[in-house]
């Protein structure tokens, strides 16, 4: 029993600690901004400085982290540490190159060290939504491109093991610029898989500001394609000639009548050797059912069906329509290919990085 | 014997044609032709020939005929000499189309040859396999016809043998027409006793004929 519960006790103490760290990142931010207002700039600098060292679960986002630096910076300042100060501020223009202090909170000689620091750190960011759905084409992926002064950069699209596949924008940014991208490549719609998008500085001086990289989760949904119409056969294709088989069995026929009469004598008295008139009268009407068969092969040649002809060729027109429609239909569908893109945390690019 | 097989032959044939209640047609082909005949007599071959008429006509049941035809010449010997014989022959028939391409016939005929003196006479009881094959449907067809004496009787010593035929031709149709042409080569042997004596007879023949046959 007592065991039982000196163990509760310490899982008590332990969450309860938990907790306390946790809620603490923004109170201690708040402790500190107090102080600081009441010129408490000692205490203002431990607390602010506690609160930008938590580490997780509860660290403070950037916004706030963003205000804490701030304060803190203004704090150094007061207490005459200004390299710290200077070293705080670059921080803020590192998280967020286009935030400003406010005036109306800070002092001149706390923002004219800011616009100081600002205007010798050079720094790049990129802001980019954490998931995006877009149509390729129609719709645009967004990355606002931030910088803390006038910059040259290259924003380009990457596969993930560095080799560049789009380049989207090349050229200077003086504060912030949108880059747009319609969700293709040289080659249409990008394969499922992991791209960068890498915002670099197109200079390579030493002090230059250091490449930022998104890395982006592209996932397609190709829309489903309509089938192709069914070829065209006969039926419902009519034939467009006669069939040459009832003229080959006319011609059969009539051959084969007319050696039935010519062997006619031989079947009915095969032990008789007829000669004369008679026997040669079989041969006219053998020869006439033989010309008879090549006359009916002849009058039933294969010829054309012109009305065939005419209505295959409106079948034919009709199908090609159907084709041609159902080719644009598909076309149009799959350029609008649904991509859906989940970005990752902006990082900072190594140098030399491609 | 015969009459039992006319009879069988009328007691299957007509009460299906009665049955049909429709009303029968008339057919009609008439015929012009020159007969050659070869009697090989065993001591001298007797060689005739001359022209012939012969009609036929019967009387059309849907699947069913009954009719009869005659023939009629006179023969003479190639040679121009004085004999002289007449050629006579009647047939009368049951015809049952078993097929549309195929037609079963059997009846009785009669064949004579005459002379001044004396009459040479067959009586035959004979059953015909007529097959039409179309060359051009509805226009041509040729067709070829087997028949085969069941019994036979002679007037001559020697007694009758084996009598079979043939016959093969082309008929045409005109578009339009009622009537129709016929072109046909016609033999057949008769064979007396078992000597190996006989009689042959071919023709070649045309014909107009009208109605359904």
């Amino acid at each position: 029993m007592t065991r039982a519960a000196g163990f509760l006790v310490l899982a008590l103490c332990i969450s309860g600690a938990r907790i306390i760290q946790a809620q603490s990142a923004g109170e201690l931010l708040g402790q500190g901004v107090h102080a600081y207002q009441a010129l408490e700039y000692d205490e203002a600098a431990a607390l602010l400085g506690q609160s930008l060292g938590l580490a997780s679960p509860a660290p403070l986002a950037d916004s706030l982290r963003t205000r804490a630096l701030t304060y803190l910076a203004a704090t150094h300042l007061f207490r005459g540490e200004r390299d710290s100060a200077v070293a705080a501020f670059r921080q803020v223009i590192f998280l967020n190159p286009r935030y400003r202090p406010d005036e109306l909170i800070f002092p001149p000689q706390v923002t004219n060290l800011f616009q100081e620091v600002r205007r010798t750190t050079r720094t790049i960011a990129v802001v980019v939504p954490p998931v995006t759905q877009l149509r390729s084409r129609v719709d645009r992926f967004k990355a606002m491109v931030l910088t803390s002064s006038l910059a040259n950069v290259a924003v380009t699209l990457a596969h993930a093991d560095g080799s560049a596949l789009k380049e989207l924008y090349r050229g200077p940014v003086a504060d912030s610029l949108l880059v747009t991208w319609d969700g293709l490549t040289p080659s249409g719609a990008p394969p499922d898989g992991r791209y960068v998008l890498r915002v670099a500085p197109l200079t390579t001086e030493p002090d230059a500001p250091r490449a930022r990289q998104v890395m982006l989760d592209v996932r397609q949904d190709v829309p489903d394609t309509l089938p192709w119409p069914a070829p065209l056969t006969t039926p419902p294709l009519l034939p467009e000639q006669t069939s040459g088989g009832p003229a080959l069995r006319s011609l059969a026929t009539g051959l084969l009548a007319g050696a039935a009469v010519v062997a006619l004598p031989a079947v009915i008295a095969p032990a008789k050797d007829m000669k004369g008139g008679g026997a040669d009268a079989r041969y006219v009407v053998g020869a006439a059912v033989s010309v008879s068969g090549l006359v009916a092969f002849f009058a039933q040649r294969p010829r054309p069906l012109e009305a065939n002809v005419r209505a295959n060729a409106s079948q034919r027109d009709a199908w090609k329509r159907k084709v041609d429609q159902v080719k644009a239909e598909n076309a149009n569908r799959l350029q609008k290919t649904r991509l859906e893109v989940r970005a990752g945390p902006v990082t900072v690019a190594e140098r030399g990085a491609p | 014997m015969n009459a039992t097989r006319l009879l069988w032959f009328l007691a299957v044939g007509l009460p299906g044609a009665a049955a049909s209640q429709t009303a029968p047609k008339i057919a009609a082909r008439g015929d012009a032709g020159m007969v050659w005949v070869h009697a090989d007599g065993g001591v001298g071959v007797t060689e005739m020939k001359g022209p012939v008429l012969a009609g036929e006509g019967r009387v059309v049941f849907p699947g069913l005929a009954a009719g009869m035809g005659l023939l009629s010449g006179t023969l003479q010997a190639p040679g121009g000499g004085n004999a002289q014989h007449d050629l006579i022959e009647g047939r009368l028939f049951i015809a049952a189309r078993a097929l549309p391409w195929l037609e079963l016939s059997f009846g009785p005929a009669v064949r004579a040859y005459l002379t001044d003196s004396t009459t040479e006479r067959w009586v035959v009881w004979q059953g015909r396999a007529h097959v039409d094959a179309p060359i051009l449907p509805q226009r041509l067809t040729s067709y070829v016809e087997a028949w085969r004496a069941f019994s036979s009787q002679v007037n001559l010593a020697a007694g009758a043998g084996r009598v079979q035929g043939g016959e093969a031709g082309v008929v045409y149709r005109p578009p339009r027409r009622t009537f129709w042409f016929r072109l046909a080569y016609h033999v057949d042997d008769a064979a007396m006793g078992t000597s190996g004596v006989s009689e042959t007879l071919q023709s070649i023949s045309v014909g107009v004929g009208v109605g359904s046959w």
